[in-house]
């Protein structure tokens, strides 16, 4: 008999009682939610190390992105342009397109990523990206994470953020919340233990 | 009466710096958990609903197993049942094997501590790289994790400074945390790149969608899965949850359990292989599917692995996870060893004081203080039960079943604190070790209640 089936039965032979299977409306019902979404992101946002800045009417992106990173030599792309109500914006300031490279180690040394962002969870600032390109290393890989949101796609909750989200195509999907850290050594918190020592999102 | 736990113990207090640091420094962290589950009114809620989603799922392993089976292989990866330890290295080996894979980096998994994974591959000439900043360190220093969320906890920054000018060429006497992560933040990533193949762990398996979610706040789960094309994904079979609906349960309480941060940096869903690549899911029971018979400890295969449980416990903080003869330490870990086998980690046992506030900040609500007293209970039958202990009791139980007795003994017990030390703390007085004796009262409750002094 298989290993699979060996299990199987062994499940069979101990499960006991069988619960039954909680529905889960009330509490989704009775879950956190915020009058002023777009601020408690930003405020939660920056407790967890990252920041949103809004981008205002006539503002260009580029320019935003140019004034927090300025050092920033190689930026990739993965968005050719963002729509603000009924204007408009390419994105000039990358460098390159991630699926440009040959080898996924070829993007080490990414100053900036420019991301696309799905969902915003306004309890704890996390941004919901779904793979867009071959190369999902550079969701990782680079310096500076810029990630991209419409200001309409924040949720409260991570309730609501399950109900709207999937992995599509490439069937990977993750949940961004600032800057990779750790505080492996004596506790003390540091950024960019592996990936993105700096996220900013911006709100259109 | 001493247990291998309390000899440990007293091991790690000799060091009073770094035993108060570690003491204070995970206070701070369930500190940290208060303050952020107290920001969700509906706290006691998500934990209600964590324990019944877990209930469900563990009661309903075989459907749900076969249905994250059907979708997972839908979804293009290649899924393997492990019975035991052995099997799970055999798989990972042969999948290496058969890709010729001489470097192999791996995110934190207490599924391969559990099963012994690294030194099985390494003994067969296999380079296994740990990626978590906590566990490459210990790796680098052949020690193990002393905690499962924070795995070098017990290691101070001047040993990881001289660890990492031998190891990676940092500077002399530069012990600045910011520094040293930054050193192997570059070190590793060559280490990501060169290797040709990767390996995470798992927090949660979607029977509904065939995906598996892996949480880290550093991104290591992703830098290595992002680079080589060969991915293996393996985890215990009680990680199974039933949707994505589930998930907004957990993911909520995960982290805000075990490190006070209100999610983790990362929550990674990984459904497909990459283009061109490979996805091995690995189904793991080793000893798990016992556990559902066993009505009185079944609640163990509701833990999420927080360690909020290590963080809150006042014999874990002031003794450290080496105390512990199982790998996982602290409450969870005092129930996962006696499960797995009570006659070699019985010694755990008595490292609780029955405080109960392991239960009661458990975000699954695993019933972790009722098992350990339970299985107390348990050690008389197993015939692992302190002789000394059982004589005291004895003695104990004679005395107070006898009132005339037990009053005259009362009476002149306050003699016992004009008695020189050496006549009270030796070697026959086993409650006298490694503690003060209080003072009797010159007068017992009894006699004031009944003089009427008791207002």
């Amino acid at each position: 008999m298989s290993s699979r089936e060996d299990i199987l039965q062994s499940i069979r032979r101990n499960t006991r009682v069988r619960y039954e299977k909680p529905d889960l409306s009330g509490l989704e019902h009775e879950a956190l939610t915020y009058e002023d979404k777009l601020s408690k992101f930003c405020e939660i946002l920056k407790q967890v190390g990252g920041q949103a800045v809004i981008l205002k009417d006539k503002e260009n992106v580029n320019d935003m992105i140019k004034a927090a990173y300025p050092e920033a030599k190689r930026i990739a792309s993965t968005i050719k342009e963002i729509k603000t109500g009924n204007t408009i914006q390419p994105i000039t300031c990358s460098t390159f397109h991630p699926d440009d490279v040959e080898n996924s180690g070829d993007l080490d040394g990414t100053d900036v990523a420019i991301v696309d962002g799905r969902i915003g969870v306004c309890e704890n600032g996390a941004v919901w990206l779904t793979q867009d390109v071959e190369q999902r290393a550079v969701y990782f890989i680079s310096e500076a994470l810029v990630i991209i949101l419409d200001r309409n796609n924040l949720v409260n909750n991570m309730h609501e953020a399950y109900k709207q989200i999937d992995t599509g195509e490439y069937g990977y999907g993750v949940f961004i919340s600032g800057p990779s850290k750790t505080a492996d050594i004596e506790q003390a918190l540091v950024m960019g233990a592996h990936g993105a020592r700096s996220v900013t999102v911006i709100l259109i | 009466m001493s247990t291998k736990h309390s000899k440990a113990a007293g091991k790690f207090l000799e060091n009073k710096g770094l035993a108060a640091w570690h003491d204070e420094t995970l206070w701070m962290v369930r500190a940290k958990r208060d303050k952020v589950s107290k920001e969700v009114p509906e706290w006691e809620h998500l934990r209600d609903m964590a324990s019944a989603i877990k209930m469900y799922s563990n009661s309903h392993l075989e459907q749900l197993l076969m249905e994250f089976e059907k979708n997972a292989l839908a979804n293009g990866a290649h899924v393997y049942w492990a019975k035991d330890a052995d099997e799970y290295c055999s798989i990972v080996y042969n999948i290496l094997k058969g890709h010729q894979v001489k470097h192999f980096i791996k995110s934190k998994s207490m599924l391969a501590e559990e099963c012994g994974l690294n030194e099985f591959l390494e003994n067969k000439g296999i380079e296994v790289v740990e990626s978590d900043l906590g566990e490459r360190i210990l790796q680098l220093m052949h020690k193990r994790p002393s905690h499962i969320v924070l795995p070098a906890i017990h290691v101070k920054k001047e040993e990881i400074g001289e660890l990492f000018v031998r190891e990676m060429g940092t500077e002399p006497g530069n012990n600045d945390q910011t520094y040293l992560t930054h050193a192997a933040r570059k070190n590793l990533r060559r280490k990501f790149i060169e290797a040709e193949a990767a390996m995470t762990g798992a927090n949660f398996a979607v029977a509904s969608t065939g995906e598996c979610v892996v949480c880290t706040n550093e991104g290591n789960a992703d830098m290595g899965t992002s680079q080589p094309k060969l991915q293996i994904t393996a985890f215990g079979m009680e990680k199974i949850v039933p949707d994505r609906d589930a998930l907004g349960v957990f993911t909520r309480l995960l982290a805000r359990s075990g490190t006070g941060q209100p999610i983790t940096t990362y929550t990674s869903h990984y459904r497909k292989p990459r283009k061109g690549g490979e996805l091995h899911i690995i189904i793991v029971d080793n000893g798990r599917s016992r556990i559902l018979a066993d009505q009185e400890h079944v609640k163990t295969l509701n833990c999420l692995r927080c360690g909020a449980c290590m963080n809150t416990c006042p014999v874990y903080r002031r003794s450290g996870g080496y105390s512990y003869t199982y790998f996982i330490p602290g409450p969870i870990g005092i129930n996962l060893g006696m499960l797995k086998a009570p006659l070699h980690y019985y010694d755990n046992v008595s490292a609780c004081s029955l405080c109960y506030s392991c239960q009661n900040v458990c975000p699954a609500k695993v019933n972790l203080a009722d098992q350990i007293y339970h299985w107390r209970q348990q050690l008389h039958t197993l015939g692992v039960a302190s002789s000394s202990k059982k004589l005291m009791s004895g003695g104990m139980k004679f005395l107070m079943s006898r009132p005339a007795l037990f009053n005259f003994a009362l009476k002149n017990a306050p003699i016992v604190n004009s008695l020189p030390r050496g006549m009270i703390y030796n070697d026959l007085n086993d409650w006298g070790k490694e503690r003060e004796i209080p003072e009797f009262a010159k007068e017992s409750f009894n006699e004031m209640w009944k003089k009427n002094k008791v207002k």
